[in-house]
């Protein structure tokens, strides 16, 4: 009988019965499978660290460096940080990296856009009938797609190499919204670290929460804003 | 592991972006090459061969003249001890042979008997494909045998009986035997034979020209002789609040499986897949909706088991992490995708073909052209010649097409029964 970290008694080793998350220990294929970069390589280091092992006082987590990957807790002076999240979101060194290139101020929210294909506005795209609406089908499936915001500008679009166009935010697929056009849309950088959405005119145009907005003309964004294009893709803002 | 399990691949990209919860993976399936669990004898396997003898098996008149002899080559195929019977459809059942109702084991004798009671079969009544299964069922009920297999041949239109007689029937022999079916000619209708082999874990094909009936019923008879364990299922287990959105087979042909759960725990479900045979693989499509977790977490989203019997012959796992690099979750597994889109060509063709029915020739055009399209990119050189016969092909690149003024019945009904076949990426 093994016990998960969330406390569940599961009679596999591998993974929880119940929850189905990894128990800790468990010899993990991620790591003999996982490209070069392993998401988290402080779990595959313990993984290899032999058979001392070393819990977190605070909250009973494998120990696996300085740092306690869920709570945070320091083991050399045994102090949990005072601020923050309770369950601290570990950082790869990528993206620790990356952060003050970012466009917006460093103390300033971070951006990203979240593509989904969404039943609801897909569903509403069929009842308007638009020219394509008989030829475009909802997908069975689709990953979702998050992009970080960065940079003087996001152009939202599909790839297409004989005009030249290779947009940020990049909705070729598969599966392939044919509604959305090879430049669609244009997310700009504010001065003030905001973000705002532009439609240079695009072939069937954009909704910012479920209103047509109009075409050549800036509209600022904000945390939960989503946006509609194509088919059935839709954009959400998420600023944090 | 030991030699006679399954073997249990798994293709998916297991990482997911922050926040993201669907799960997609190709499972693929191996049965062993011999040898598996305790082989089941001639004894253990049971086959009914069901003939349409309506009146229009007789215009014209080669057409019983060659089922006769499609059912002879089949009938010397079965094995000796194999346990078997012949059945006459008409708007009722008629045991052809042996006369009294029950199945009688393969020897020479019994197989010359058979084929001289096929040799008489005669012409004359209705069509009633109900009433057909209700006695290959009652057949298969008397039989202890593990393997039980029905080849269904017909012309024509169910007519004889109601749509909810067929579906009652096919609902009570689901699990109880696996039936292929045969179209002859171009007067039957493809999704009544359809419903009966998806429900029944078989094939369904259009035999345009009855010569052509004798080699496609041995290579069916073969292929049933060949199968070595019976009742196998596919057991899903997922993690607590988690939501299996589908589990499809993907090849060697399309058959969405959802519906067909039964639960066997509190968080496992079976799905039935029939018979193997040796070295046979199967390739599925699961896809599961779990609870996201934090990024750096990982989480089993699915335990895919081969149940044979009570036994575990063999088990895969579909995972998911999380994680915050994009390179690594906006990846798409080449599987996922190439399964994904052979699954909506086949839809493509369905729906074209049933618009072009009904005379809506925009939404025909622009679906088979998008199949057209869909065959090229994944190289599916089968469908791509059928949907020739139907479309003129302008580009198949991006799937501009037109509809062909007139076409063949034969051609119309061949892509639709084969729609659903899949090729299997370059691994």
């Amino acid at each position: 009988m093994a016990t998960c970290p969330d406390g569940h008694e599961s009679t596999a080793t591998d993974f929880c019965d119940i929850c189905g998350m990894r128990i800790e220990g468990a010899a993990s294929n991620a790591a003999a499978s996982a490209p070069a970069a392993p998401a988290h390589p402080g779990q595959a280091a313990a993984a290899a660290s032999g058979p001392a092992r070393e819990t977190c006082p605070n909250c009973g987590v494998e120990r696996t460096g300085q740092f306690c990957e869920r709570c945070g807790l320091d083991f050399s002076s045994g102090t949990v940080p005072p601020s923050g999240p309770p369950v601290a979101t570990s950082l790869s060194p990528d993206q620790a990296a990356e952060e003050p290139q970012s466009s917006s101020a460093a103390s300033g929210p971070s951006w990203s856009a979240i593509a989904t294909a969404d039943r609801d506005y897909f569903d509403q795209v069929v009842a308007n009938g638009g020219p394509d609406a008989a030829t475009i089908e909802f997908p069975d499936y689709c990953p979702e797609r998050r992009f970080r915001l960065s940079g003087p500008q996001m152009r939202i679009g599909r790839r297409s190499a004989s005009r030249g166009i290779e947009p940020e935010i990049d909705l070729t697929g598969p599966p392939a919204d044919t509604g959305v056009s090879h430049l669609h849309a244009v997310l700009t950088a504010e001065p003030d670290g905001t973000w705002a959405l532009v439609d240079p005119g695009s072939a069937n145009g954009t909704q910012l929460n479920g209103a047509d907005i109009a075409a050549g003309v800036k509209v600022p964004l904000h945390d939960g804003d989503r946006i509609s294009l194509g088919g059935w893709t839709v954009l959400t803002i998420h600023a944090s | 592991m030991s030699e006679q399990d399954f073997t249990v691949a798994v293709f998916q990209n297991e990482y997911l972006p922050e926040g993201g919860q669907d799960v997609n993976a190709i499972v693929t399936v191996t049965s062993p090459d011999s040898g598996m669990t305790a082989g089941p004898g001639s004894a253990d396997a049971a086959e009914v061969i069901i003939v349409d003898c309506s009146g229009s098996m007789g215009t014209p008149r080669a057409k019983i003249a060659q089922a006769r002899a499609a059912t002879a080559a089949a009938i010397d195929v079965i094995r000796d001890g194999v346990a078997f019977a012949v059945i006459a459809g008409t708007h009722v059942a008629v045991g052809a042979y042996p006369h009294g109702g029950t199945l009688v084991a393969a020897s020479p004798q019994t197989r010359d008997e058979a084929k001289r009671a096929v040799a008489g079969l005669q012409p004359g009544g209705g069509t009633a494909i109900g009433q057909w299964l209700a006695m290959a069922r009652e057949l298969f009920l008397r039989s202890p045998a593990a393997i039980r297999h029905a080849i269904l041949l017909t012309d024509g239109k169910d007519e004889h009986e109601t749509p909810a007689d067929l579906t009652a029937e096919i609902a009570a022999c689901e699990g109880l035997f696996s039936c292929d079916c045969r179209g002859v000619g171009t007067d039957w209708v493809v999704s009544e034979l359809r419903r009966v082999s998806t429900g029944l874990l078989g094939t369904v094909d259009i035999v345009p020209d009855p010569a052509g009936l004798t080699a496609d019923f041995g290579a069916m008879m073969e292929k049933a002789m060949g199968k070595q364990v019976a009742d196998v299922r596919l057991r899903v287990w997922t993690p607590q609040q988690a939501t299996l959105k589908f589990v499809k087979q993907v090849a060697p042909a399309v058959d969405d499986l959802t519906a067909r759960r039964t639960q066997t725990g509190p968080q496992a479900g079976d799905y039935p897949t029939g018979a193997w045979g040796a070295a046979e693989s199967r390739d599925y499509h699961i896809c599961v909706r779990v609870p996201a977790v934090g990024v750096g977490q990982e989480m089993l989203a699915a335990r895919v088991s081969l149940v044979v019997g009570d036994m575990i012959a063999g088990q895969g796992l579909i995972r998911a992490i999380w994680t915050d690099d994009e390179g690594l979750s906006t990846r798409i597994n080449s599987e996922v995708a190439h399964y994904t889109g052979q699954a909506e060509l086949a839809q493509a063709i369905q729906d074209g073909l049933e618009a072009r029915k009904r005379g809506d020739e925009d939404t025909a055009t622009s679906k088979l052209g998008r199949a057209v399209a869909l065959a090229q990119e994944s190289g599916n050189e089968g469908t791509a010649k059928l949907l020739a016969k139907v479309v003129d092909v302008v580009d198949a690149a991006t799937g501009t097409v037109r509809l062909k003024k007139s076409v063949d019945d034969a051609d119309e009904m061949a892509l639709d029964t084969r729609s659903t076949v899949t090729v299997r990426t370059k691994k």
